[in-house]
């Protein structure tokens, strides 16, 4: 019964909530980016970071740094936490805490197959994996000729194995059917996310269906506007969006028509959540697009701090992380390319 | 005086489209992800090049021979220019050209995957217009090269013209 879960959450799940509410405080504060975006070179940045949670990660990286490097290192923070957490953590959170990175093992799969297509070695691919992502067999998706040796040959022992029932095919590996096959296991899971935290209830049923109905959402509006002017039909568009969210099922229905930005813009704002999002877009414009909507997720995801006792803390902290690390990112590559004018542009502010 | 100004220009232009885009593939990668864009999706499998430069030498004055550059697209684009050349009052035709300019631009990109940011769009349009921009400057410069040459040349003739004739006194 939703309002009880302080009298047991407690039990098995009150060190690990203690814990990753410590390492929220350790997120960058709005004077850490000002002093970072005034920093002339990279070296500039890693004395900067060396005063933050990431020093222990970049004090032994010599110069000259490069932006991947830092991104390499901050995301190795995170690595090392969420790992301790996962240790520590007992069912059904530690499935929870799985879930929240199946994204990266998507993206990682993704990963080696495109870079299998385009004939490059597999050691530098593991390389670029995200290390959150990772499962045992991965090096040997670079056997797989087409979908459905992928699947029996090695994702059918892996937690994306329910997913794949929707795109195994015997067609080969190109392009355009990866595409599809990333776009179609990131919606499986994500509805498999939504319903695992439907049957867990309680605050964590509430918090997270507004965070993943939002992913879904802006997952919708990026595949609308990324498919407009390529071959990808309206059906096809129509089938990668998730079964759920505000904007289902009848703002997909608007979105699978829309061939322009504008067109979209027209749909989001019959939406009142998205109305305040696409209000601070000038017409044509979407490189602030990107900006707003993680904005608006950040917002989301801090307020998941406001009420105690449940799981979604958990993913929140991830997302401002990784929110954390590609603000880092940007920073860098600003100064790396001596557009320091242009920094303001992607930053998202946590605090 | 004129040719080099232009050249600066040139110089100037070159920096500032390389410039936007780097920043917006950097945008794209802010947008998609790291891992979508990378070094290691980059196509190593042999493929002929989507552009390449011709040299021509061309005749100048009925002088020297000046270099000349120029750009050639994949063969599917360079047979439509000819055609656009031919049936420029058929609108027709010309839209065939863009959807195949746009299609051969998609292709290219294809690597980073079909459904990518408009960003890496503009990233790769100011690329296409950098290489565009590279090729001008070298026929500035070849010009100026060949301009400076015929200035010198016509200077030794005259500083020839102007030495004096050694009497016959010893």
């Amino acid at each position: 019964m939703y309002g009880f879960e302080a009298m047991t959450f407690n039990i098995h799940g009150g060190y690990l909530e203690a814990i990753v509410r410590g390492h929220r405080s350790g997120l960058l504060t709005a004077s850490d980016y000002n002093n970072l975006c005034q920093c002339e070179t990279l070296d500039d940045i890693k004395m900067h970071l060396s005063a933050t949670e990431y020093g222990p990660y970049l004090q032994n990286e010599p110069s000259p740094l490069h932006t991947i490097t830092i991104v390499e290192k901050c995301t190795l923070k995170l690595v090392d936490e969420y790992r301790h957490m996962l240790t520590q953590a007992t069912e059904p959170l530690s499935t929870f805490l799985e879930y929240c990175t199946y994204g990266h093992m998507i993206d990682n799969v993704v990963l080696i197959v495109t870079g299998t297509l385009h004939e490059r070695d597999v050691q530098e691919l593991l390389e670029k994996c995200h290390p959150l992502g990772m499962f045992d067999s991965i090096a040997t998706l670079a056997v797989a000729q087409n979908m459905r040796e992928l699947y029996r040959l090695v994702l059918v022992d892996t937690p994306l194995a329910p997913y794949f029932s929707e795109c195994i095919t015997s067609d080969d590996l190109d392009d355009m059917n990866i595409e599809i096959m990333r776009n179609t296991l990131y919606k499986a899971y994500l509805e498999d996310f939504y319903r695992f935290c439907q049957k867990l209830g309680g605050a964590t049923s509430e918090i997270m269906s507004d965070l993943l109905s939002f992913e879904a959402d802006r997952r919708a509006v990026n595949i609308s506007i990324n498919s407009i002017g390529t071959e990808l039909t309206r059906e096809d568009r129509r089938k990668l969006y998730s079964n759920f969210g505000l904007l289902y099922p009848y703002g997909h229905e608007e979105l699978a028509v829309c061939e322009d930005l504008d067109q979209v813009r027209g749909v989001m704002e019959k939406y009142p959540p998205y109305q305040s999002i696409f209000a601070k877009l000038s017409y044509g414009e979407s490189q602030l697009l990107d900006k707003a909507f993680y904005e608006e997720e950040v917002k989301r995801l801090c307020l998941a701090f406001e009420q105690q006792f449940h799981y979604a803390v958990f993913f929140a902290y991830i997302r401002l992380r990784e929110q954390e690390i590609r603000n880092l990112m940007w920073i860098s590559e600003c100064v790396a390319q001596n557009q320091k004018s242009r920094v303001h542009d992607s930053v998202v502010f946590i605090f | 005086m004129d040719s080099t100004d232009n050249y600066l220009t040139l110089l100037d232009s070159l920096s500032s489209t390389l410039r936007q885009g780097w920043l917006d593939l950097a945008i794209a990668r802010q947008s998609m992800g790291a891992s979508r864009i990378n070094g290691a999706l980059l196509d190593h499998k042999s493929h002929s090049a989507a552009t390449s430069v011709q040299v021509d030498q061309e005749d100048v004055d009925s002088m020297e021979a000046q270099p000349r550059f120029s750009l050639l697209y994949s063969s599917d684009i360079a047979e439509m220019p000819q055609l656009s050349e031919e049936k420029t009052s058929e609108s027709g035709a010309q839209l065939d050209v863009d959807d195949q300019i746009q299609k051969e631009r998609a292709k290219l990109l294809s690597m980073f995957g079909t459904l990518i940011s408009p960003k890496l769009r503009a990233a790769q349009l100011s690329f296409e217009t950098a290489l565009e921009t590279l090729v001008e400057i070298a026929n500035m410069r070849s010009a100026m090269l060949s301009s400076f040459d015929r200035v010198r040349k016509e200077l030794d003739h005259q500083k020839d013209d102007m030495e004096p004739v050694p009497s016959g006194r010893q």
